[in-house]
């Protein structure tokens, strides 16, 4: 139907007032159309702007900091521990290493209220799944834990979400553990340390606090060395527990800690302490240490001590029995300190070994009297006699041709007062005072080994440049670092020191080897080898501080085989009760020093023994 | 409108769409009357849409096989891993073991409760001139030897020396009398040891010894 455009009818409406505008019906509505339109989208706009803005702070300035704190959230970072270095001797035995371990851990609210659970198990020869109750879960947990029943579910049962169950696992009970497969128990990696070896070495080695920081011997000096550098990783985490690929992701290698290789040969170790140990409770004696030192590299082959603590369990033994005494006790020497008093009037030229000394019963010098631990009569005696005999009267007379300070230096020059840096902790220097210092008994007493202190292995030292030649070298405990890959780095030896001449050292030597031969020490005598010793008892200072001596120092040292010396053995015993004397060592030394020969397969001297005469003509 | 109205209007013959009737000019345009317009062929669209959907169960499964491969390794690398872990904890298991049985101690006090004893002369083969000097003696029963140094006290592990099962090599050679000086020694090794606590209050727990 044709339609034109609609006529509008016009509507009679309200009477027109007066002066009243007239609008045109169309252009009002479209006015209103077009204001409500401009309205709606600049409320629009003014939104869009305020969530624009909103956004610009959040995504642009980052006020508030929601993105860094977003950041942390999702950060993650974990310890990658460092495998600490293990102690092994110059075999390759190893006296520590670190070993993996688990503790089993109980999420105890989990557990509670899981009464039953399910568990893949071979029934028939089939697997299906079985439940298992609780109570079975516990029993079955406590066999392999091998702990008792009640205290499995004690441990088990509350509210902690972190309960250590059992600590020290190996793992193959770990294993077992986790097969059971039990609800809330897990396990955790720990690293021990375990020392193989216990007590042999025992002190050397040390022992860690608390699994962590080394706190006596080589664990405590090299600390630094065996713990290495732990790594880091740190790696985006999401709020389910999956790590988010496109994330951050550092990882810093940890550096496992560096081996630490000794010159100790386990097995003389074990020979020396065992040996050293019989003696000491035979005799009763306070405490004893053995030293066997290589007289030509200064490497410590074995160094025991009684009472010697297992790094495993170190509080089974006295506080004061921990450290290594063969090093860090120092005491009077006595008469071994002779040799050194021979070596330094021989080198300053003032005697010979075979000189000639007329002996009094009991030798008088500056209103001091100094008597021999033998009555004799007036006799004539050489050098060599006097060392052989061990005489402080003969001692006195030969020192006496050396001024006060030639005395202090050659002491100092044998290395008294000195101490021996092989890196074990509180080495003792040794005391010796200034010769300004020592009163009128002093200055003689010092001749043979009284009024002067120092340890074992000063001793052993001294005794090695006489061995070596008159060269001293300072005694090595480390030999060398070994890397986690593998490259050995061996610790330089420490400069070399001439202490005397060769010929001088020649002549200290038949000296020694004529009192096991012809002098008092012929219980150092070992078949096949020529031995040269000197013995020591020497008077003990009271420990406590009253004022006087306590007891006895009874020691012996020894080198062989003198044709061309290769080990230097000390035995020392503190306080024995019973005989006092040095010699008295002469068997643990004959022992310990077989032994050495023994395993290094030295071959039998050859050629004659020296014997030089003990009397003069 | 009826065939007979239709006839009273005079409308010319062969009027056609868009003609205006020349009376009407001046009045209203008439509206032109409809009629079905052939339109142009349309464009198949269909094999367009499937090669889309090709397209993208191409891809979606390109990336499914993708994520396949690499889970798999994946898996075998956890495998892997899981395997070396356990190979090393075994390892460590059978190195503790053997420095157990190493450890000077227990070898002597093996030894003793074999009934060895400590020698009492030695001698020398001499390569270069091939002699032998020292003279064999027959071991001799000394006195006890003296101290016993403890076994290692590692936790865990078997802390006193195994006594010889059935299966042992050496089981010919052990005494038959068990001495009374070997028995000090062989009591330290065997005495049942205190549970090993290291300082907490849960036993360590004790090596099972094949044969017990």
């Amino acid at each position: 139907m044709a339609q034109g455009k609609a006529t509008r009818q016009r509507v009679p409406g309200p009477p027109k007032k007066a002066g009243a505008p007239k609008k045109a019906g169309p252009p009002k509505k479209a006015a209103n159309a077009t204001k409500r339109l401009r309205l709606g989208l600049s409320i629009m706009l003014a939104l869009l702007l305020v969530v624009g803005g909103k956004l610009f702070l959040v995504q642009g300035l980052d006020v508030g900091g929601m993105a860094e704190a977003a950041l942390s959230n999702r950060l993650r970072p974990t310890v990658l521990p460092a495998e600490r270095g293990s102690i092994v001797d110059a075999n390759g035995t190893v006296l520590a290493n670190s070993v993996i371990r688990y503790n089993i851990t109980v999420d105890q609210a989990v557990n509670t209220k899981t009464e039953s659970f399910k568990r893949l198990e071979t029934v028939n020869g089939e697997e299906e799944l079985v439940t298992v109750s609780r109570d079975q879960g516990i029993s079955e947990l406590a066999a392999v834990l091998g702990m008792k029943v009640e205290d499995v579910r004690d441990s088990l049962t509350g509210t902690k979400t972190y309960y250590i169950v059992a600590k020290d696992l190996k793992p193959d009970v770990e294993d077992r553990v986790s097969k059971l497969q039990i609800p809330g128990v897990f396990s955790e990696g720990t690293s021990k340390r375990v020392y193989p070896n216990g007590s042999v070495a025992g002190g050397i080695v040390g022992f860690l606090e608390n699994g962590d920081r080394g706190l006596a011997g080589l664990e405590q000096t090299q600390d630094a060395i065996l713990r290495g550098a732990d790594g880091k990783r740190v790696f985006e985490i999401g709020a389910d527990g999956l790590r988010i690929p496109v994330g951050v992701d550092e990882l810093t290698p940890a550096q496992d800690g560096k081996d630490v290789k000794l010159t100790l040969n386990s097995d003389l170790q074990y020979f020396a302490q065992q040996a050293i140990q019989s003696q000491t409770d035979k005799l009763s004696a306070e405490w004893g240490t053995i030293i066997v030192s290589d007289a030509k590299t200064g490497d410590i082959l074995a160094m025991a001590d009684t009472n010697a603590p297992d790094p495993n369990d170190p509080g089974k033994v006295a506080a004061k029995d921990r450290g290594v005494r063969a090093v860090t006790a120092a005491y009077e020497p006595g008469s071994v300190q002779k040799m050194i008093t021979a070596a330094a009037v021989i080198e300053e030229g003032k005697a010979k070994p075979l000189d000639t000394f007329v002996i009094p019963p009991s030798y008088v010098v500056d209103g001091q009297q100094f008597d021999d631990s033998f009555n004799h009569g007036t006799e004539k005696r050489t050098l060599a006699g006097i060392l052989g005999w061990s005489m402080n009267t003969g001692t006195v007379m030969a020192g006496e041709r050396l001024t006060k300070q030639q005395r202090y230096d050659w002491l100092r020059k044998f290395g008294i007062g000195e101490a021996p840096e092989i890196g074990l902790p509180a080495e003792a220097k040794g005391i010796l005072t200034p010769p300004d210092q020592w009163d009128g008994r002093q200055q003689y007493t010092v001749l043979f080994g009284q009024g002067v202190s120092q340890s074992t292995l000063q001793t052993v030292r001294a005794y090695q440049s006489i061995a070596n030649g008159g060269v001293m070298l300072q005694p090595r405990l480390i030999d060398s670092y070994i890397n986690p890959d593998g490259t050995e780095e061996k610790v330089p030896a420490k400069p070399a020191r001439t202490v005397v001449s060769k010929e001088t050292a020649k002549q200290v030597r038949d000296i020694l080897e004529s009192a096991v031969t012809e002098g008092q020490i012929k219980e150092a005598a070992i078949d096949g080898y020529r031995v040269g010793a000197k013995t020591g008892t020497s008077q003990s200072p009271c420990d406590d501080g009253t004022a006087g001596f306590c007891g006895y120092t009874a020691s012996m040292v020894g080198m062989a085989p003198m044709d061309d010396p290769r080990f230097i053995v000390e035995v020392v015993l503190q306080r024995p009760k019973g005989s006092i004397y040095g010699i008295t060592n002469g068997p643990i030394f004959r022992s310990v020093m077989s032994q050495a020969l023994r395993t290094y397969n030295v071959p039998p001297s050859k050629g004659q023994p020296v014997r030089l005469p003990q009397f003069a003509k | 409108m009826s065939t007979a109205a239709a006839k009273n209007l005079t409308f010319a013959p062969g009027r056609r769409a868009g003609e205006v009737d020349p009376r009407l000019t001046g009045a209203r345009k008439a509206r032109t009357p409809l009629s079905v317009v052939r339109s142009a062929p349309r464009k198949r669209r269909a094999p367009f849409v499937v090669l889309c959907f090709g397209l993208l169960a191409v891809a979606l499964i390109a990336v499914l096989v993708l994520n396949i491969s690499v889970s798999t390794a994946q898996y075998q690398l956890v495998t892997l891993r899981s395997d070396q872990t356990a190979l090393t904890k075994q390892n460590q298991d059978l190195t503790q073991q053997v420095q157990n049985f190493q450890a000077p101690q227990n070898l002597a006090a093996k030894a003793s409760e074999l009934g060895m004893v400590a020698s009492t002369g030695k001698g020398q083969i001499d390569l270069s001139t091939l002699t032998v000097s020292g003279a064999a003696k027959p071991a001799a029963k000394g006195d006890s030897a003296g101290a016993v140094i403890a076994a290692p006290a590692v936790p865990g592990q078997l802390n006193v020396v195994p006594p010889a099962s059935t299966n042992e090599p050496l089981e010919s050679r052990k005494p038959v009398v068990e001495e009374a000086a070997a028995a000090p020694a062989k009591k330290a090794a065997v005495a049942k040891p205190a549970p090993v606590l290291n300082g907490g209050t849960i036993p360590a727990p004790a090596q099972k010894v094949p044969g017990q």
